[in-house]
């Protein structure tokens, strides 16, 4: 690797043949400048819950790498995402964090908005612009394609990109441990309070690839170990599965998402959780048997953090939560974490949870604290010219990896690292840089859609 | 010269007079202090919109005929 560059991306910065990645990834401004294109105006990205917009009128203001947008459910009821900038001269036209609104009005020269994004009002329509305006025209600027998925609002300003579902591929199973409730239906999950959001000096790249399912930094966490602030008492979580399950990390090359997941033997239940609430712990414990009914062995999978291609993190079981990483410069990250629980679960239940979520995650968690202590100091180190000399290594387990991973009867998605025995491995971390080369490389989605390009090729062979 | 009109304030059945000697009744407001949903009651210049809901701007309200 060379010296520190005032260009942008260029390939070698990343290199999984010798598993290592720049720094200059991290901390190089035109690099930055270039993701803001290749990535976040071509992904699929999260922007909120239904759930938070439940009546027509309701909005809440997102994120979509560094624009500002708009969640809304309009008159009819159909939900849109728009960018939050006045087509007039760009002003916001919503600066509420969520509400219920009939229109959404610039308070600059009140060009207004329906809530279908239509504009609606044009001060001196007939007198200054003699009614001449195209106002069809200048309606706000809406996502090119927005997918619900089981409640999750996802959306892309890439016309040319993939539909979600074909975005997710198998993956959608590993998603779908966040998404549905406990008891593994489409039932509903909610929102659980409101949504938290700070600011950590760092890349984005950082918790990225933390959640991506980075076990090795466990070390970190230990005080909150001793602390023991898990639901039961002990340690930061209910880990039982641990001693009887496969450890498994899963990733999909050809879509840059990754998890980590527990793989029960057959016939072994999900062992007992929360034990310091009776009703909490009656609760799960008939949800897990309803889910194993439902999802037959695929009910053995028990969720573990991951991450959605470029900026989703997922935390399926504790705490519930997907966060998701906002760009705001290459040194500076916004973090917003949505907590999620099962609409129909009891109040004592989601009280408990929250309690136990707020201990765990965010700024004032402990865990999550943790977290933020390595990513702040390990980017600030990391911007001299002479660290920016030297990469990262990403060798673990490198070379270890498996494609069509069958453990006990079962066959898990994805290429797969065991790290049962070797506790850790970076092997999906490799894979979210893997996917971030791919994207920065790439110029249409015709590269980027690999997995098309093998089905043609399946189909000119059998020609 | 009438006060400035408070737009925010105006609620459903008001009856508002236009700078252009229209008069219209509030139908609803979104409260953005900016711009009012009315039914048109009256209107010298163009006696074509009298009955239609429009959004009026809060700098061509003039004064208030009557509260609700």
């Amino acid at each position: 690797m060379t010296a520190a560059s005032a260009s942008g991306y260029r390939t070698g910065l990343v290199d999984l043949a010798r598993g290592q990645v720049s720094r200059e990834i991290f901390v190089n401004d035109a690099i930055y400048a270039q993701e803001q294109e290749r990535l976040f105006a071509r992904a699929w990205l999260f922007v909120g819950h239904e759930s938070q917009i439940p009546n027509p009128g309701d909005f809440f203001v997102s994120g979509m790498g560094e624009e500002s947008v708009i969640l809304c459910r309009d008159r009819a009821g159909k939900i849109h995402v728009f960018l939050n900038s006045c087509r007039h001269r760009g002003m916001k036209v919503c600066r509420y964090d969520e509400g219920n609104t009939a229109v959404f009005t610039c308070p600059y020269h009140g060009w207004s908005y329906g809530t279908d994004g239509r504009l609606a009002g044009v001060p001196y329509f007939r007198e200054a612009y003699h009614s001449r305006l195209d106002r069809a025209q200048w309606g706000l600027v809406e996502v090119a394609q927005l997918c619900n998925y089981k409640g999750a609002i996802f959306a892309t300003w890439d016309p040319a990109a993939p539909s979600f579902a074909e975005y997710l591929g198998d993956f959608a199973r590993y998603l779908d441990l966040t998404l549905e409730t406990w008891e593994g239906d489409d039932s509903g999950v909610e929102v659980l309070g409101g949504i938290q959001k700070w600011i950590i000096p760092c890349n984005w790249k950082f918790p990225a690839e933390n959640f991506c399912g980075d076990s090795y930094h466990n070390i970190s966490h230990r005080s909150v170990d001793i602390v023991g602030i898990g639901p039961s008492g002990s340690g930061r979580r209910d880990m039982r599965e641990r001693e009887m399950a496969r450890r498994l990390q899963v990733a999909f090359y050809e879509r840059g998402h990754q998890t980590g997941i527990y793989l029960l033997p057959q016939g072994v239940s999900t062992p007992p959780a929360y034990a310091h609430s009776p009703i909490v712990a009656e609760y799960f414990a008939n949800c897990e048997e309803q889910r194993r009914r439902r999802k037959g062995e695929w009910g053995r999978v028990i969720g573990s953090p991951g991450e959605l291609f470029p900026n989703t993190a997922l935390h399926p079981r504790q705490p519930r939560t997907i966060a998701v990483w906002h760009p705001r410069g290459a040194h500076r990250t916004e973090c917003w974490r949505w907590y999620f629980v099962d609409k129909a679960a009891p109040q004592e239940v989601k009280d408990f949870l929250r309690d136990y979520y707020i201990r765990y995650s965010g700024p004032a968690g402990m865990t999550e604290q943790d977290d933020m202590e390595n990513w702040n100091y390990a980017h600030a180190a990391s911007r001299g010219v002479i660290a920016r000399r030297f990469p990262y290594s990403y060798e673990q387990g490198q070379g270890f990896e498996v494609d069509n991973y069958e453990w006990d009867g079962l066959r898990i998605p994805g290429t797969v690292m065991d790290i049962t025995e070797a506790k850790s491995s970076e092997h999906n971390l490799r894979n979210l840089y893997r996917r971030w080369a791919e994207f920065m490389q790439a110029d249409s989605w015709d590269e980027l859609a690999t997995w098309r390009r093998t089905d043609r090729d399946i189909v000119r062979a059998a020609e | 010269m009438s006060d400035i009109v408070n737009t925010r304030a105006l609620t459903p059945g008001t009856q508002i007079v236009l700078v252009d000697g229209a008069v219209a009744e509030i139908v609803s407001n979104p409260l953005d202090g900016v711009w009012v949903f009315a039914r048109y009651l009256s209107s010298p210049v163009d006696p074509a919109v009298v009955g239609t809901e429009e959004m009026i701007f809060a700098q061509d309200i003039a004064e208030i005929r009557s509260s609700a």
